[in-house]
């Protein structure tokens, strides 16, 4: 047994608090959160959240095959546009 | 030469060897099977009886996966990370290192052969 499993998954707790509330009230607004790091418990299938990535909101609706991955794996960091092109100037 | 697992053939090696040829199994499930079939592993594959070759095969069979359907399993996998759109499936999609490694340089086994960039520092062009 791994570390990491023996210490179990982290799950934000208000954020899991907010989800229980919601499948009590059957009211499925996304809820908007920070907590990246948060694990995908079974509970949060169906529900749609807006993960902060640092500048803005990514829409992410948690689906069975998510479950185990952290929030933060579906709203990217970065932004790549690809690499400049010399002879044609900066892509935009 | 015995075959075991469909296509595959070792031969003049010692079994615990020649049975690492097949896809899936190395040193230590090479070992298990030897050890839950009772076949001394020092034994070479050209001397094995049938019925010791299909022994090897069913516990395989049964308890291993490997080959065709162990590729599939991988592929499987590959793509679940793909359709979830998250981290990991964007950069198998995108062909770069999966799990955090540096791209500034390396990185060439994901990347692929050196591409040449004209006019880049260092490069004349």
């Amino acid at each position: 047994m791994s570390r990491s499993t023996k210490k179990g998954p982290y799950v934000d707790e208000k954020l899991y608090m907010k989800v229980q509330q919601q499948a009590e009230s059957g009211n499925r607004t996304p809820i908007k959160t920070w907590a990246r790091s948060c694990t995908i418990v079974p509970e949060f299938v169906g529900h749609t959240f807006q993960v902060h990535n640092g500048r803005s909101f990514v829409d992410c609706f948690c689906s069975e095959d998510m479950v185990g991955h952290k929030l933060g794996e579906f709203a990217p960091t970065r932004l790549f546009r690809g690499h400049t092109n010399k002879k044609e100037g900066i892509k935009s | 030469m015995p075959r075991i697992a469909g296509v595959d053939i070792p031969e003049n090696k010692k079994i615990l060897y020649s049975l690492q040829y097949i896809y899936g199994i190395g040193p230590k499930t090479a070992e298990t099977i030897l050890e839950r079939t009772s076949i001394e592993p020092d034994r070479r594959a050209r001397d094995l009886t049938d019925e010791e070759v299909a022994s090897i095969a069913v516990e395989i069979d049964s308890n291993h996966v490997v080959e065709g359907s162990l590729r599939r399993q991988l592929q499987q996998d590959i793509q679940r990370l793909k359709d979830i759109r998250c981290w990991r499936g964007e950069r198998h999609r995108k062909g770069l290192p999966v799990r955090g490694q540096r791209t500034r340089c390396n990185a060439r086994t994901r990347k692929g052969r050196k591409k040449t960039v004209a006019g880049k520092k260092g490069v004349k062009g």
